[in-house]
């Protein structure tokens, strides 16, 4: 897995690439995540399109990244979810946890409502 | 062992998670060979790599000197997978249900649950030894 990460309007845009699985890989977009945190940033969309798959891992980073946030007045926000890891919130019935969107573009704009 | 090792169709690791890629490249090298849908090559390696997780993590407790083994074959339509660990094992009974109000918005403990809703068959033998885990998935 790789990731890449950007500021646009005051959201923090972390863009993941391959397989999240577990290891070393999954910690960069843990530690990244929280290291935007510590920074005190709110708000956060995690764009999914070039993500293969992910495992419970995955799920896991995107769901403490989620609650922490949310404990912290924050938001994580999911964009370009792709449909074989829909098919892993749906089983997993986290699907109406997160607030999900079909670009970037409405994600931001979403924090601007 | 401080490499993987890979004869025929099994690849051995040691227990550590940096190995998961080693895994998967093998898993699905394979499965792309037996010219498998990738839809259906995502639902294996996302459950190979469920399996292999739990038998580094908490079946060999992360201890180096102890191996995890994949060994794939096929067999007639499905896709036969064999993850063995050297681990206590886990009784499938016992571990919670991740869809509870209470564990929904856990980090941990989805695993298991994310195999069985993807995979057709799943048994755990565990003996003295360790821990063998049977997981078989449809290909046509």
């Amino acid at each position: 897995m790789k990731l890449t990460d950007r500021e646009e309007n005051g959201v923090i845009v972390l863009e993941p690439t391959g397989k999240i699985m577990g290891g070393p890989d999954a910690s960069l977009l843990h530690d990244k995540l929280y290291e935007f945190i510590e920074q005190d940033k709110k708000q956060f969309i995690v764009d999914l399109s070039a993500v293969d798959w992910m495992n419970s891992t995955g799920l896991g980073i995107l769901i403490s990244g989620y609650t922490t946030l949310r404990n912290n007045g924050g938001k994580l926000k999911l964009a370009n979810v792709t449909e074989k890891i829909k098919t892993l919130l749906v089983i997993t019935k986290l699907d109406p946890v997160f607030e999900s969107y079909d670009s970037i573009a409405e994600a931001i704009k979403s924090f601007e409502q | 062992m401080h490499e993987p090792i890979i004869k025929g169709n099994m690849i051995t690791i040691p227990s550590s998670l940096e190995y998961l890629t080693n895994i998967d490249d093998f898993i699905e090298g394979i499965l792309r060979g037996y010219e498998v849908d990738e839809s259906i090559i995502a639902d294996i390696a996302i459950s190979v790599s469920e399996l292999v997780n739990n038998s580094v993590s908490h079946g060999n407790k992360l201890d180096s000197s102890k191996t995890v083994s994949v060994s794939i074959s096929q067999k007639n339509s499905d896709v036969e997978i064999v993850i063995t660990d050297q681990g206590q094992g886990f009784d499938p009974q016992t571990i919670s249900n991740p869809l509870d109000e209470v564990n929904l918005l856990k980090d941990t403990g989805r695993g298991i649950f994310i195999v069985n809703a993807l995979m057709d068959t799943v048994d755990v033998k565990t003996t003295e030894s360790g821990t063998t885990t049977t997981i078989t998935k449809s290909i046509v």
